[in-house]
């Protein structure tokens, strides 16, 4: 087991929270994108003229599938571009590690993950006027961070297979589409065939939609504490394996 | 060369795909000295730079630096080694000195503010030091990225091409830099593809497709120099080529009843370089 210093996950963490600051459009378009885009959704839902169509259904649900594509995009492009830039390089010739690297970058873009799901959970329950408990939008706040904080994980996973922007891009569909198809959002899991109920289970957003499907149906993360527990056990594996991937160089 | 070199190459391949870019590389380098790698672009000088600094595994072949494997030791060579690759690489959105703080951090837990402070006023950056690297020129920028790779103060230093891009004047300001580091006792490693700046280095690597044709001091290749004679004698010159002129020139002169005059033209470090690569050139094809 190699020694980590958590000074120098520490000093990672600080630059790219500087960088942040430094970088006020892409802060704005972290946190008023997904905004906007839900906005879109209610004009899209107001639109449909379904009797019996229940709004809050999706509401919520697509809320976090926005968190979760916006996070995990952002999140493989700017870590792309330390490799690109060269800073990838230098920092490991530098002496930082793998899990340092990865440490820092979770740490400072868990603060805007933070704010990010704070923004868009407040902007749901005005758009729909959900009307929810405390106690249910305080569980679906952290279900949406957890699932912020995955997508983190999974961007930077995506990002190690990646040598140049334009290579994250075939990885959106690949994250997306099974994200819209098989998580329940539109169609429920039993209803798919045996292969897509497979594969359901390496989405994310399938165990963030069971979780946030029993809040809104008023019940609570205990009465899914399974795949509520896949969240934060799926952002270890997927970090573990981040880590195994990040090369360090040829 | 007495006692153990700071760095030893034996046998060193490495190639990307079809490309072999280092071809079987020998060299080592002493304590303190500064050591050039000079050659064409696509030489090899910057892979054998990277590969030294852990940066890539090579092939084949060995690699020791400060007694260790720069690869498999990594963590515990780093603190030692500074790097400053062939491009700036650096937080073209923080400043200068976040930039060199951020990078000492790796190394120093609690000094890092300081040291990056006292690397800045070494390359002579202290009154930009609070502007965002973006801001700067290209020549600042190099500064900055030398800044980067001395802060920690390592022991080895490892620079690509530092002087690429930048102003004559700017130039020598690094060498009188580099010159400095070395008198403090640093072992520095310098790529250049510039002749001229040969002369800076204790000694020379030639380096042409991935090998060393000659690594030793550059005044003694000078040396071996070879130089045109022209003998003048009745408005008419006669020009023969020499290896050693201090040996045929008597010889050339022998036996004439009047000389009006005598012209030796020798090489430059740079014809030498120049020649070396060219004839290896010719060899392989």
């Amino acid at each position: 087991m190699m020694l980590l210093a958590p000074h120098r996950t520490k000093a990672l963490a600080g630059r790219v929270l500087r960088q942040l600051r430094a970088d006020p459009r892409f802060v704005a378009v972290s946190l008023i994108i997904p905004l906007v885009i839900t906005f879109l959704l209610k004009v899209f839902f107001d639109a449909i003229d379904v009797p019996m169509f229940d709004q809050t259904r999706f509401a919520v649900p697509g809320a976090a599938f926005i968190v979760h594509f916006v996070t995990y995009i952002l999140t493989a492009l700017v870590l792309v571009r330390e490799r690109v830039g060269g800073t990838m390089e230098r920092m490991f010739i530098n002496g930082y590690r793998q899990l340092e690297i990865i440490g820092g970058y979770l740490g400072a873009y868990t603060v805007l993950a933070t704010w990010q799901s704070f923004l868009i959970l407040t902007w749901v329950a005005l758009l729909f006027d959900l009307g929810y408990s405390i106690g249910a939008y305080v569980q679906i706040y952290l279900v949406i961070w957890l699932l912020a904080v995955l997508s983190m994980a999974l961007g930077i996973l995506v990002s190690n297979f990646a040598r140049t922007e334009g290579q994250v891009i075939p990885f959106i569909p690949l994250i997306v589409v099974p994200s819209i198809f098989l998580s329940g959002m539109i169609v429920a899991v039993e209803d798919l065939p045996t292969w897509g109920q497979v594969l359901a289970r390496f989405t994310p957003l399938f165990y963030a939609n069971d979780v946030l499907q029993g809040i809104i149906s008023g019940g609570t993360v205990l009465d899914t504490l399974n795949p509520f527990i896949a969240l934060p056990l799926l952002t270890v594996g997927i970090l573990f394996i981040a880590s195994r991937t990040l090369r360090e160089g040829t | 060369m007495t006692g153990s070199p700071t760095i030893s190459v034996r046998s060193v391949h490495k190639s990307f795909g079809t490309v072999e870019a280092l071809a079987g590389v020998d060299l080592e380098v002493a304590e303190g000295e500064i050591f050039g790698l000079v050659g064409p672009n696509g030489a090899g000088k910057t892979t054998l730079i990277r590969a030294l600094v852990g940066a890539l595994r090579p092939e084949d072949g060995e690699i020791t630096v400060l007694g260790l494997n720069p690869r498999r030791d990594r963590y515990e060579i780093r603190g030692r080694l500074g790097y400053m690759p062939q491009t700036p690489a650096l937080y073209e959105d923080l400043s200068a000195f976040v930039n060199v703080r951020f990078f000492a951090a790796a190394h120093l837990r609690n000094r890092a503010a300081e040291k990056a402070r006292a690397a800045l006023d070494f390359i002579d950056l202290a009154d930009r030091a609070d502007d965002p690297v973006h801001t700067l020129s290209g020549g600042m920028k190099q500064r900055v990225s030398l800044a980067c790779a001395l802060a920690h103060e390592p022991d080895l230093l490892f620079l690509d091409e530092p002087t690429a891009g930048i102003d004559p004047q700017l130039r020598e300001a690094f060498w009188t830099g580099f010159r400095r580091l070395a008198a403090g006792g640093r072992t520095m490693v310098v790529s250049t593809h510039q002749m001229s700046e040969a002369l800076e280095c204790d000694r020379v690597a030639i380096m042409r497709a991935g090998r060393v044709l000659v690594a030793e001091d550059p005044r003694a290749l000078l040396g071996r120099g070879r130089a045109t004679i022209r003998v003048w004698q009745e408005g008419r010159a006669e020009e023969t080529v020499v290896d050693d002129y201090s040996v045929d020139l008597p010889r050339l002169l022998a036996g004439r009843d009047r000389v009006d005059r005598v012209e030796i033209d020798r090489e430059t470090l740079e014809d030498i370089v120049l020649r070396m690569i060219d004839d290896d050139a010719a060899r392989s094809a």
